[in-house]
């Protein structure tokens, strides 16, 4: 192959280190007003009265809008959230009020005139506390909210969504077990922290329609939202979005466009901004749910899992609107990418009044493969086994069953290949090293899977226009977040029409009104459906290309070959003619012309996906699954609690690596944002849940300086037959489970478990001297 | 967003004092600002006049002179320090702090008069000024002053600056002879952060004898030079009961708060481990 499988930089990489690159905050539009969110200051409470009235005598102060200007819910899955708070608060930093000025500094002074009095109600802050049966209610109307019919909420409770997944017989597997092993888990609320905060416009038009402009994953999810929640028919609301500096899912629902849209009617339809502060960003944005889990391992002496009861609780925050599909997702996926016979898994996702979350890169999975891959450690430990080989001789391989039931594919990838490449590479089965009175050096191992975690009818299309001197235009509907899809694609349309890839334009924005559907930018999806979409746009171009090159060189289609930018008769090069020339009609020298535009589509949609059984969860959620396996050597310093990653070895099971720079690209990206996440990153609330952290200074994510030195990846190519040349995803895949590697290489070189995270330098003092 | 601001200036010291008087409690000097700016997004500084003093040459100095020492004018930045190789030989501890003062970019702007004059008891490169026995140079309409360093810091982000004074310069005297100085410093990352706890030893013969000073960031409201512990090493014993008693009396002066960076435990922990590990070091290489 020519262009697939190639390392090319990236398309977009001009642009975007030049500064040129278009960005939603570098939009200024005639007219626009700036908007100013007044925040909560209580985690919970009932809002007894707001006074606007000294805001809105300052001068500049276009309009000011409360919870009761829009008497209406929002949501993804389930529809739980006003637009601004109403009657009730949920969180420290939920939109009360937004005021809407000339510029942004009269904006910031009135909001702080603003009066709001609340009568406090007690708040639940833990999500163990929540599922307490006389736990203060986050949502006392839970049982009137629409939702999606793949969700189960129960009202009356604080459980947004139950999710169960039942498999074999329990009792059977944990009688038929030599050792049975319990432990808790935990890990806490995050941020996204994505380069680019939050940034919309809106704007109203008197005629009805709304426009948006926004920084934003996922565009036909807004408008849909937006339209079924309003009222409003989806052509008359338009969604542009350009370049997006990072979203790692925190973009990926719909945030602040339906406010700015409504604040733009208020405001006498003109255009109204808001853009984020990094402490807003932590404070009102969306987070990562926090994560409990509880895991019950039967096994054999011999190794052989034989039963597991599973339960995890999400702590989904105040609103659960995309947060409800986490818990799903993790619960389908909840062994690990083991095989486990006899399986009772539970999956709750628990409103609290802590931040409200939405989807995070790895959507459940690094959470629950926190727990899992400990617990493997563990288990493996109690039996006195290599967890190497522990892993290996429960390893999910073709045609065994996965949770739901689903037999796992036959040309599905190999988790057993990663692990033994990490354990290779990182030269597994040596000791521990004491190279000193008081540091250690050790290797810990954690594996990895997921699928997407996407409704069975998740599609996404592609359209491709050939241009008058035979460049290329290719239109998708998935976003460009720094994950690096769009080159890839672009790669594939030139393998496919055989033109080189400098020649063919990715549209670097994407507009609803003219950008072809995608269901969302998440979920590792889109290289795979993208890609199938584009191969079929492809060659639904290269048909109407070969008919009408077919009349002009007088030979039948399947004696017609694409190549060089030239379409040639099979084995007569000298017969050909260029594809420029058939771009919008062919022209024959007495002026007649044949054909027309060259305008190539195609869709993809996952093939036999089912919903889940709502009694035991059985049923086909997954349209590949990665597969993959972290290794780690660290070095411990005993008396600070200090720990340094000498080594990180990541191995993926990616089908085809259709742009290996990019994937390499990925594989640090995320393994250095999963170091992060395991070892710093943590939402540190108060007794009354107010965050103490709302800042870079003290909210510590890696910077370069923090990216191990020695950074090895192995990737592994078991093509998947109905992939894109193969491929599978491994965006998301990349930030999984390098937190537990690091935490096993701690119990390998002390004995002490640590199964909270973030596994901070402090906690792992605090952890090795317990009890002295 | 940063409030509305005025802004001046001053070419020379006498319009600087100027400026000082017209606007007095509302100016704010402003340097690399590294500091002050994010105090007045935070609306945690009030001021509202920013004297800019980057244009005052007289301020611009970095000068070493044999017996008179090292001279750092309030605007010269980290990484001037950094560059100086004479400073890294001379100085290192010196060299050591300011090195783990935040990051490249950070370094290019932020000046070390102004990390002092932050007075953040984080302040690394205090620890560093103290071990150093260094003396701050104060000047004024009325006059100049000379403070040293350890008489500087009064309290969190408070100094003995009164209304109208500037600080000029750092002067740092001649090291005793054949000294050795590290810092050590703990953080919650690897790459750049404030110190969770700082650790500033310089050590020295006096005839065969060993002796230390001893300074810390982040273990009390201002940094802290602990002359008990430095004693240890004027008493007998052997080296180890030296540096055990050292650590036990530096442990039992700092004062370290628990907050969102660390608890009181850890910190008084890190006091320990890091200065058993510097005066070891001290014990081997002076």
């Amino acid at each position: 192959m020519k262009y697939v499988g190639k390392p090319i930089q990236r398309i977009d990489a001009y642009e975007k280190v030049t500064g040129f690159a278009e960005y939603a905050g570098d939009l200024e539009l005639p007219g626009m007003l700036y908007a100013k969110l007044l925040l909560s200051p209580y985690a919970h409470a009932r809002i007894r009265s707001i006074d606007i009235s000294n805001a809105l005598k300052i001068q500049g102060v276009v309009t000011i809008a409360t919870g009761e200007d829009f008497p209406f819910r929002v949501g993804l899955y389930v529809n739980d959230r006003y637009i601004l708070a109403r009657k009730k608060v949920r969180w420290i930093g939920e939109p009360v009020a937004a005021v809407v000025a000339e510029d942004l500094e009269t904006a910031e002074e009135a909001v702080e005139l603003i009066r709001v009095e609340y009568d406090p109600l007690p708040p639940v802050l833990d999500v163990r506390d929540a599922l307490k049966h006389d736990a203060p209610l986050v949502h006392e109307e839970l049982g009137e909210y629409a939702h999606s019919p793949a969700f189960n909420p129960i009202p009356g409770t604080n459980i947004a969504n139950r999710f169960v997944v039942k498999k074999g017989n329990i009792e059977d597997g944990f009688r038929k077990s030599d050792v049975i092993v319990e432990n808790e888990f935990f890990m806490p609320q995050v941020s996204h922290v994505p380069m680019e905060p939050h940034v919309c416009i809106g704007q109203y038009l008197k005629d009805g329609s709304i426009k948006l402009w926004t920084s934003a994953q996922s565009p036909f999810a807004i408008r849909y939202i937006l339209g079924y929640s309003l009222g409003i028919p989806l052509h008359k609301i338009s969604v542009y979005v350009p370049y997006v500096g990072g979203g790692f899912g925190g973009k990926a629902g719909i945030n602040f466009e339906p406010l700015v849209a409504l604040l733009s009617k208020k405001a006498g339809y003109r255009p109204v901004k808001l853009e984020l502060t990094r402490e807003e960003q932590f404070m009102t944005a969306p987070v990562r749910q926090g994560f409990y889990g509880k895991i019950k391992t039967g096994v054999t002496r011999d190794g052989r899992i034989m039963a597991k009861k599973i339960f995890y609780a999400f702590d989904a925050g105040a609103y659960a609107d995309y947060g409800v599909n986490i818990g799903r997702a993790a619960g389908y996926s909840c062994t690990g990418p083991y095989y486990v016979p006899n399986l009772e898994g539970e999956s709750l996702t628990v409103y609290t009044n802590h931040p409200w979350g939405t989807a995070f890169r790895g959507f459940g999975h690094f959470e629950f493969l926190w727990a899992i891959e400990r617990q493997m450690e563990i288990v493996a430990a109690e039996i006195g086994m290599d967890p190497v080989e522990f892993r290996l001789k429960n390893a999910l391989l073709p045609g065994l069953t996965t949770a739901t039931g689903e037999k796992l594919r036959e040309d599905a990838g190999r988790v057993d290949q990663c692990i033994r490449a990490v354990a290779e590479k990182i030269g597994w089965g040596t000791p521990p090293v004491k190279i000193s009175s008081s540091k250690v050096r050790a290797k810990g191992i954690a594996a990895l899977w997921k699928a997407p975690a996407m409704p069975p009818n998740a599609a996404s299309a592609a359209i491709i226009k050939l241009n008058e001197d035979g460049t290329i235009l290719l239109s998708v509907g998935v976003t460009e977040i720094g994950q690096g899809t769009v080159t890839a694609l672009a790669q594939i349309v030139a393998e496919e029409l055989s033109v080189p890839v400098e020649k063919i334009k990715v549209v670097p924005f994407r507009h609803t009104d003219l950008t072809p559907y995608s269901w969302q930018t998440v979920a590792s999806r889109n290289l795979f459906m993208e890609g199938r979409a584009v191969i079929r746009a492809a060659r639904d171009a290269k048909e109407q290309i070969l008919d009408i090159a077919s009349q002009v060189l007088r030979t039948p289609k399947d004696d017609l070959v694409i190549e060089d930018e030239k379409v040639y008769v099979k084995g007569r090069p000298e017969w050909s003619i260029y594809l420029k020339d058939l771009a919008a009609g062919y022209v024959y020298p007495d002026g007649n012309t044949i054909g027309g535009p060259i305008i190539g589509r195609g869709y993809y949609v996952g093939s036999r996906l089912t919903y889940l059984d709502p009694e035991t969860g059985q049923g086909y959620p997954a349209l590949k699954w990665t597969f993959g396996a972290q290794a780690v050597e660290i070095e411990l310093d005993e008396e600070t609690g200090e720990v340094k990653i000498l080594k990180i070895v990541s191995a993926f099971d990616v089908g085809k690596a259709v742009n290996p720079l990019l994937v390499e690209g990925q594989i640090i990206g995320g393994g250095v944002q999963s170091l992060s996440l395991g070892m710093w990153e943590e939402y540190r609330y108060d007794e009354n849940g107010k965050m103490l952290n709302p800042n870079l200074t003290d909210y510590k994510i890696a910077r370069a300086g923090d990216i191990p030195e020695e950074y090895e990846i192995v990737v592994i190519e078991n093509p998947q037959k109905d992939g894109p040349y193969g491929a599978r995803g491994v965006a998301e895949l990349a930030m999984l489970s390098v937190p537990p590697a690091v935490a096993n290489a701690i119990f390998h070189a002390t004995g002490i478990n640590i199964n909270n995270l973030p596994l901070t330098f402090e906690n792992i003092w605090r952890a090795l001297n317990k009890g002295e | 967003m940063l409030p509305k601001l005025e802004y001046s200036s001053p070419k020379t010291l006498e319009e600087l004092f100027e400026v000082l008087e017209k606007y007095q409690e509302k100016a704010k000097i402003l340097a690399g600002g590294t500091d002050l700016l994010v105090s007045l997004r935070d609306r945690v500084e009030k001021a509202r006049h920013l004297v800019d003093i980057k244009k005052i040459k007289e301020l611009d100095r970095l000068e070493y002179r044999k017996g008179e020492g090292l001279i750092i004018g309030a605007t010269v930045t980290l990484r001037r320090i950094l560059e100086s190789q004479l400073i890294r030989e001379k100085y290192p501890v010196l060299w050591e702090a300011v090195k783990t003062i935040g990051d490249v970019i950070l370094k290019n702007r932020a000046t070390l008069v102004g990390n002092i004059c932050n007075a953040s008891p984080a302040a690394d490169s205090a620890p560093a000024l103290l071990v150093l026995e260094a003396n701050v140079r104060i000047v004024s309409k009325e006059g100049s002053r000379e403070v040293p360093i350890d008489k500087f810091f009064t309290g969190v982000k408070k100094t003995i600056l009164r209304s109208g004074e500037v600080v000029k310069e750092v002067v740092v005297p001649e090291p005793p002879s054949n000294s050795f100085g590290r810092y050590l410093k703990m953080m919650r990352v690897w790459s750049e952060d404030l110190a969770i706890v700082g650790v500033a030893g310089l050590g020295y013969r006096e005839g065969r004898e060993l002796r230390v000073r001893l300074a810390y960031s982040s273990v009390a409201p201002t940094p802290l030079r602990i002359r008990e512990a430095e004693e240890a090493f004027t008493r007998d014993g052997t080296m180890e009961e030296r540096i055990e008693r050292a650590v036990q009396v530096a442990s039992q002066r700092v004062s370290p708060i628990s907050d969102v960076r660390g608890s009181a435990e850890y910190r008084l922990n890190l006091v320990k481990v890091l200065t058993r590990r510097l005066l070891k070091q001290m014990v081997e290489v002076v």
